[in-house]
């Protein structure tokens, strides 16, 4: 099919097409990635920066 | 199969061609694609992506040596050529040669995806005039006036020559001749009922990309007009707090300009190299609204030190309607993927979690540099992008090479990668040519990928030593006291300079193939383009 045919027929959609087990593990890793670079950060900026 | 619609009302699959507008002569059916091209805009698309690449060069000639130089190892260029380079890397690369590349993208969105003529030549070439006419002046105020060492964000009080403010808001007014243009065959092809239904998602993003670039033109002109002024020494020296602000309007989103665009393009190489639909028509096309209406806000981050103004501005900002751009940027790093996937699955590629991943057409350079780019984006660009713009953390990385190690991620790994990915069909579909060497393309998406990534690394892991973004001599040669950073933090400057030579040589690739393709590439007549 043409590329030109799968524009048309994008605004219908069907059940199956949210089937996507792997890019959730993708979205899963991604946001594990984050968690552990964002509070890395917080721990540094913790030990330049000292609450008293 | 039962279908569901979501948001955009259905289309038959089997209606009846929609209308044409064009004048006789002045329309072609694609071989390769089926789309309808506008003549008359192909040639606008061809002016702006072969002037893209031009600056491109500059811009990456520039970045080879700025990288070198950041290299305490090489240290290549003296202080005042490396601010030089600096101020012309930044605008060639953030600036014209992305902003050309955009203004083709809008032309191809509106009249191919919506089967209209473009509404006005006189326009395009105006457009076209202006913004070439403005790169070529501002890159002359930079490397022949010496009076333009100022950088890209040229913060008053430095005072750049003339030129260099005229250049660049003559390019401006340029980039919105053409966006106006876009809008204007927008609106021609919904009266001449060109297209069925709601406009192609890709559509819809370029048009989401054109509302935020007039936003951004106005910022820059607001900023821009006193700095001109005052260069002429018509007025005084706008308020250094004030053009910041203003400034940034334009600086940060002249690159929101280009993550919209980016995600358009995702959304039709995705298309075009694997048969994705994208995964929920409504929440694609919210995720963009979101961009328009929030994405601006994240410029408030470049000055999250500034104390010209106050915490609740900074907080807002960066701290919660920032988080609502964020959101439209995880919601297209879902569906993006999650739409290849599904489109691999139903082609058989079922085994497992990662069977689809596996089979993808990785020899394809379209493909690989769209997925390339959004992984580098994500991974990189956006999880170092929402850490650095809290504003506490930001106390910690502020004007450290962890900021440049973050857009280069975003804007060079991400957009740029993208863009090379859409040449790879632009050049076969509108100029009509063959690549050549198609080992080498195959090959250049991991090149300039690769490179980019080294790069980003390495410019992220030095600013977290301290090493400061801009700065020619970290080492401070010949100072009284003992001052520098330690070897991790050389280790990761050298991690720096090879990734920046890589990818120079990935991006020459690009180059050099690209040209060859426009003009000595075989040429493809009343057939389709060799499959990658």
């Amino acid at each position: 099919m043409k590329p030109a045919e799968d524009i048309r027929r994008q605004q219908q959609e069907s059940a199956d097409d949210h089937h996507a087990p792997g890019t959730l593990v993708l979205a899963l890793i991604l946001l594990a990635s984050f968690a552990i670079y964002y509070f890395a950060n917080w721990k540094a900026l913790a030990d330049v920066w000292h609450v008293r | 199969m039962s279908t569901i619609t979501v948001g955009a009302a259905p289309v038959p699959v089997d209606t009846p061609a929609p209308k044409r507008n064009h004048a006789p002569g002045q329309v072609r059916i694609c071989d390769t694609t089926g789309l309808p091209v506008c003549t008359v805009a192909e040639r606008f698309i061809r002016l702006n992506a072969v002037a893209a690449v031009v600056f491109l060069l500059v811009g990456a000639i520039c970045a080879l040596l700025v990288a070198l130089t950041r290299w305490p190892a090489v240290h290549l260029l003296d202080p005042v050529w490396y601010y030089r380079l600096l101020t012309a890397h930044g605008l060639n690369m953030l600036i014209f040669w992305i902003i050309f590349m955009e203004i083709g993208i809008l032309y191809f969105a509106s009249t191919s995806l919506l089967g209209t003529r473009l509404a006005s030549k006189g326009l395009a070439i105006a457009s076209f005039a202006l913004m070439a006419v403005g790169a070529l002046v501002t890159n002359w105020a930079v490397f022949f006036t010496q009076q333009a060492d100022v950088l890209m964000t040229s913060y008053v009080p430095l005072r750049a020559h003339p030129a260099f403010y005229a250049g660049i808001l003559a390019f401006a007014v340029g980039a919105l001749l053409g966006v106006i243009d876009f809008f204007a065959t927008l609106y021609i092809a919904k009266r001449d009922k060109t297209y069925e239904g709601s406009v192609p998602l890709v559509t819809f993003g370029a048009t989401a990309a054109a509302i935020i670039a007039v936003v951004t033109i106005l910022h820059g002109a607001i900023a821009l007009i006193p700095a001109f002024t005052w260069s002429l020494g018509l007025t005084e020296v706008p308020d250094a707090g004030w053009y910041r602000i203003m400034w940034w309007g334009l600086g940060h989103q002249s690159q929101q300009i280009n993550v919209t665009a980016m995600v358009s393009v995702w959304y039709f190489l995705g298309t075009v190299t694997v048969g994705a639909k994208p995964l929920n028509q409504a929440v694609c096309r919210g995720a963009f609204v979101l961009y328009i209406l929030f994405i601006n806000l994240a410029s408030a981050h470049h000055i999250l030190v500034d104390p010209g103004v106050g915490a609740g501005w900074k907080i807002w900002n960066t701290s919660y309607a920032m988080y609502l751009a964020v959101l439209a940027s995880l919601i297209h790093g879902f569906t993006v993927p999650a739409s290849v996937e599904v489109a691999l699955r139903k082609k058989g590629h079922t085994k497992g979690l990662f069977g689809w991943l596996a089979k993808a057409p990785w020899r394809n350079p379209g493909f690989s540099a769209f997925f390339l780019s959004l992984l580098i984006f994500g991974f990189i660009g956006g999880i170092t992008g929402v850490t650095l713009g809290t504003q506490q953390i930001n106390i910690i990385a502020h004007n450290t090479l962890r900021i440049p190690g973050h857009f280069h991620a975003t804007v060079v790994g991400g957009t740029s990668l993208a863009f090379m990915g859409l040449a790879y069909y632009v050049v076969p579909l509108i100029f009509r040519r063959e690549y050549p060497l198609r080992w080498l393309a195959r090959l250049q998406p991991y090149l300039f990928g690769g490179g980019i990534l080294l790069l980003s690394m390495g410019m992220s892991f030095a600013g977290s030593y301290g090493v400061p973004r801009r700065h020619w001599d970290v080492e401070f040669t010949g100072a009284q006291f003992s001052a520098g950073f330690d070897a991790g933090a050389h280790l990761m400057l050298g991690v720096l300079g090879v990734g920046g030579v890589v990818a120079f040589i990935g991006l020459l690739v690009f180059i050099l193939l690209t040209v060859w393709a426009v003009f000595l590439g075989k040429r493809i007549v009343n057939r389709p383009m060799t499959p990658w």
